[in-house]
């Protein structure tokens, strides 16, 4: 009897139907497309007719190759990631209002980012690993923030959700204490660059930048999405759950070291994007259903595209000026997220 | 072939919340908890179900020391029927009747869940939204999920267990009644039952032992005629009883 192991996720599509498949693939054409306009558009058009017969410009090349291919793929990624680390923490936190801001993980990747534009600015410009600095002291701030999370709940224990969530919002408030005092500290150059990275923005995606961040969400996705049915479990209660036979405690582990190392790549490259995490995977319920199977890819694939799309619009509407991507992605999310909370309150 | 209690006893910040509990749970059997809140009662499942390790003394499966059996083992022996929690997404009954089943999806599965569902007549409500239903409701689903889980492994009884903590709260008598029956038709098809209940004469007549418990004791244990008279329940309840004997009736006052 002992010797049948059983593993609940050993049949994933058993739990996603037809046409949730189906509008998977929807969503991955659309991303693809989002994609295709991405390397096309912006301040400067380029020509897809030349593209496909192979006589574009060595400028339209350039433009192509070295600055729009690298931007449009951090977008893409970076969307992936909020999307997805949105979803999962809703599910882990059995919470629809919850995000990765919320746990105070992007604060701590903020604090992190700040505290090396305003210290190590001076390393930033000229030391060879300076480009790195941002996105290594980032992805450091997440990760303290989870340490301390982890410490704080004693490994994640079971029903320690409230608790965590009130942990996060202390985290979140010591983080906003020592932004503003570094705020407060740096000079005009610093202070410019601050209010730059803060607004989000993909306009210095460098391909050495590009592929370390895609490798490391990348690896989180692939981490976290077997992981799927049993956010579902989840739902009915940690302790239901572990009575089922899941890991629970490994389970939190993974989700939430995951969502850290998508949230604080995604926050060191493009600053603090809002609502991507919040919105889409309450977009993604509304269009096909609340399976995790079906949700978390789907989350992936609609931020990814949104993001790319956002971005599309942040580098257009204000030729040859470029809108901060935050910017864009809030002021389409802000109003969506609150005719979300009317809905909830309604029902 | 059973789940032996030893000496159980579970501390929590010098605070003695279970003390000295032995007993046994064969079986075949109902065995039914009483007590007044505070007794330990919840606290005694979540031990035997293996959520939470005694203090001291141990907990035995089949022979088999509950520490040692791991989280998936412990799937495979025994579910547990607790107060459930609010579940804030728009999972269907279907959903939530199916994550019970922790086995691989085989052809008993779809017959397996037809059969539940019958028997705690949630057929015409298994399309439905799980968080808009009603208390009673979610609790049918709940408990036809944790006959699913036990049904999933290999469809036979021996040596499993089913833990119910107050399986009867926010149910009408129709359902009471009902759920009452299939009960005691697990326990003719081998199973072993531990549940908690409220109502003494329920207890009384569909129990094989009963547990009256106080302040973290297993006061008395036994067969329902031995236990349940006058002397005992007064002193665990603290109210005056009447018994009547034909039919058999406990009134309190």
């Amino acid at each position: 009897m002992g010797t049948n192991i059983i593993k609940v996720d050993k049949n994933f599509f058993r739990y996603i139907s037809n046409i949730q498949l189906k509008l998977i693939s929807v969503f991955i054409a659309f991303t693809l497309i989002c994609m295709i306009l991405g390397f096309f558009f912006g301040s400067f058009d380029i020509s897809i007719k030349k593209f496909v017969h192979g006589n574009l410009s060595q400028l339209e090349k350039e433009i192509l190759y070295q600055i729009r291919m690298p931007r449009v793929l951090l977008s893409a990624f970076v969307g992936a990631a909020l999307g997805l680390a949105g979803a999962c923490l809703q599910g882990l936190f059995r919470n629809p209002l919850a995000d990765p801001g919320l746990i105070g993980v992007s604060a701590g990747a903020a604090l992190g980012a700040v505290l090396s534009i305003v210290i190590f600015s001076n390393l930033l410009e000229h030391h060879f690993l300076g480009i790195y600095l941002l996105p290594i002291s980032s992805v450091t701030g997440a990760l303290f923030v989870i340490l301390i999370l982890y410490s704080l709940s004693k490994g994640f224990i079971y029903d320690g959700v409230t608790y965590m969530l009130l942990i996060g919002i202390a985290i979140n408030a010591l983080a906003s204490v020592g932004i503003g005092i570094l705020t407060f500290v740096s000079d005009d150059a610093q202070l410019r660059g601050l209010t730059f990275w803060m607004m989000g923005s993909f306009a210095n995606a460098q391909w050495n930048l590009v592929i370390p961040s895609i490798f490391l969400i990348l690896i989180s996705i692939i981490w976290i999405i077997p992981q799927s049915r049993k956010i579902d479990i989840i739902q009915i209660g940690e302790l239901e759950a572990s009575r089922l036979g899941i890991n629970v405690i490994k389970l939190k582990f993974i989700v939430i070291m995951s969502s850290a190392i998508m949230v604080g790549v995604s926050v060191s490259i493009s600053g603090m994007i809002g609502f991507i995490g919040l919105v889409i995977p309450h977009l993604v319920r509304l269009i096909g259903g609340v399976n995790h199977n079906y949700l978390l890819i789907g989350s992936a694939f609609l931020g990814s595209s949104l993001l790319v799309l956002s971005d599309i619009l942040s580098r257009i509407t204000i030729q040859p000026a470029e809108l901060p991507v935050g910017l864009v992605t809030s002021a389409i999310g802000a109003p969506f997220f609150l005719w979300l909370v009317l809905r909830i309150k309604k029902s | 072939m059973s789940i032996e209690i030893k000496d159980v006893r579970y501390v929590v910040n010098d605070n003695c919340l279970l003390d000295k509990i032995s007993f046994d749970i064969n079986p075949g059997e109902i065995t039914t908890i009483l007590g007044p809140n505070g007794a330990g009662k919840s606290t005694l499942i979540k031990l035997i179900s293996g959520d939470m390790k005694p203090s001291s003394g141990e907990i035995l499966y089949d022979k088999i020391l509950l520490n040692k059996l791991t989280l998936e083992n412990k799937s495979h022996r025994r579910s547990v029927l607790s107060q459930s929690q609010n579940i804030n997404f728009d999972f269907t009954v279907r959903d939530i009747v199916e994550m019970g089943w922790i086995n691989d999806l085989n052809n008993n599965f779809e017959k397996i869940l037809n059969e539940i569902s019958k028997e705690c007549s949630i057929e015409d409500i298994i399309e439905r939204k799980f968080r808009y239903l009603s208390g009673g409701e979610q609790k049918r689903v709940h408990l036809a999920r944790t006959l699913l889980h036990i049904k999933s492994i290999d469809n036979i009884y021996e040596n499993k267990y089913i833990l119910l903590d107050e399986p009867l709260a926010n149910l009408d008598i129709f359902y009471e009644f009902k759920l009452i029956k299939i009960i005691r038709k697990l326990a003719k098809n081998g199973l072993g039952i531990l549940m908690i209940l409220h109502d003494i004469n329920l207890a009384y007549k569909f129990s094989n032992k009963i547990a009256l418990m106080l302040d973290g004791k297993v006061k008395y244990f036994g067969n329902p005629e031995k236990v349940l008279n006058k002397k005992n329940l007064e002193k665990i309840y603290g109210l005056k009883m009447k018994i009547f004997s034909k039919p058999f009736f406990i009134k309190y006052y």
